[in-house]
């Protein structure tokens, strides 16, 4: 039988509420009492007086961590290629955006980095800079203990230039200290009506067409799985029946469970953001995951 | 902490001497869902009551320091937090009347992982907010 998963919970889930309805640790406590074992953050988010936190935060962040019994997964990061208006990141200068947050995310416990790169295209293909800046953290990384996993978000599916370079990259350095990270919004296969605090119009719909679903079928999951290191359980709608609106989990679990996937699954809210939503959203797909987790293992789907 | 919504209620507000209004300030939270450095931030269109203020003139205030956009746009050292407001400085002799207002901010925040020609992303919000002191 293939290994069980990890749960967890990224804050972005809880964006909006957060700093206005919700403090750190009334996250920690929403994250915990759904039975995850992992927190994930928004580096520059969470982390107060982001590049440079006082002692005084990290006595807190590891109290925290401590009394909810919660692990640190994955920390987003950005490089800001786009710098200003007038010009990019230089390689140097996006080697060190990098480097100071590996070592950020290192020292608050993180196991996985997930950074952000510039893209130059409506199918998110990155700048090329990235292989540049990021082969020259790969040792650092590796010392850090940290895995740099860039993500494979929609409008990009699995099977795109994007993930192939991604690919060729890890075979051609042999590094252990990157892989992918998938964010579960690729395999949405019905329409949203929310994205963020709007409820989407035509208009918005016409210019962001993977509002729609980009379809992944989830079967491609088992093609990269060997490099998939993170998963973002990306999702916007479960009703009280819990059944998810958009996210066709029953197949999707069925294929990450038979990769032999054993690691996070890490809640990724992204719906309506009316004040408090998102606490029991994300509580209703932790149900819903291990009520599919639960059956697969007893035979009940394949 | 911060109120839900993007424009807040407190700090709409008359700047400059009494008697002498220089212009109004609204307070906002980052319209973002992380931190970032200033010059990710391309300014903010005002309109309240139906009068437009351009982007290109409106100051940003934050902690102790006032940016003009030029200034803003080159800002890569200071951050605005998740956790901290801002406020828009909008120049307009006299200030606003006390009383309640129709406010609208479209906030243009850069993000340089959406695609170059859509990397500047408009983020509109409204309300009505209240100035209490002429």
């Amino acid at each position: 039988m293939p290994g069980s998963f990890k749960y967890g919970v990224s804050t972005y889930s809880y964006v909006d509420d957060y700093g206005s309805v919700m403090t750190l640790e009334d996250a920690f406590d929403h994250i915990a009492d759904t039975g995850a074992t992992g927190i994930e953050i928004l580096g520059e988010g969470q982390i107060e007086g982001f590049p440079n936190p006082s002692s005084q935060f990290l006595d807190r962040w590891f109290g925290l961590l401590d009394k909810y019994k919660l692990e640190p997964t994955n920390m987003c990061s950005w490089v800001d290629m786009r710098i200003t208006l007038q010009r990019n990141l230089t390689i140097e200068e996006g080697a060190a955006e990098l480097e100071r947050d590996l070592r950020l995310a290192h020292q608050l416990g993180f196991k996985f980095l997930r950074p952000k790169f510039g893209v130059l295209s409506h199918d998110l293909m990155p700048e090329p800079q990235w292989e540049a800046y990021t082969e020259r953290n790969l040792e650092l990384a590796h010392e850090l203990g940290v895995v740099i996993c860039p993500e494979i978000h929609a409008p990009t599916p699995i099977k795109h230039e994007v993930v192939d370079g991604y690919i060729n990259f890890i075979e051609r350095t042999g590094t252990k200290n990157f892989g992918l990270m998938i964010d579960t919004g690729i395999f949405q296969d019905r329409p949203l009506t929310h994205w963020g605090s709007h409820q989407i119009n035509e208009e918005a719909r016409k210019h962001m067409e993977f509002l729609n679903g980009i379809k992944v079928p989830p079967e491609h999951f088992l093609d990269v799985a060997q490099y998939v290191v993170f998963i973002q359980a990306k999702f916007h709608d479960i009703d009280e029946n819990l059944e998810d609106q958009n996210i066709p989990w029953k197949p999707v679990i069925s294929a990450i469970k038979r990769s032999g996937y054993s690691g996070y699954l890490s809640s990724e809210y992204e719906g309506w953001r009316a004040p408090w939503r998102s606490i029991d959203q994300v509580r209703r797909q932790h149900a819903l995951l291990r009520k599919l987790e639960r059956e697969f293992d007893e035979g009940k789907f394949a | 902490m911060l109120e839900h919504q993007l424009i807040q209620s407190t700090g709409f507000r008359n700047f400059g001497p009494v008697g002498a209004r220089e212009g109004f300030a609204i307070r906002i939270r980052i319209p973002n869902y992380h931190g970032t450095r200033l010059s990710q931030l391309d300014g903010f269109d005002v309109t309240v009551d139906g009068v437009y203020y351009d982007h290109e003139i409106n100051r940003f205030g934050i902690r102790d320091e006032v940016y003009t956009m030029a200034e803003m746009r080159e800002e890569t050292t200071a951050r605005w937090g998740l956790a901290e407001w801002g406020e828009i400085l909008v120049d307009k002799p006299g200030g606003l009347e006390p009383g309640v207002h129709k406010i609208e901010v479209l906030a243009r925040i850069r993000y340089s992982y959406f695609p170059p020609d859509v990397h500047i992303f408009p983020m509109h919000a409204e309300r009505y907010g209240t100035i209490c002191i002429a």
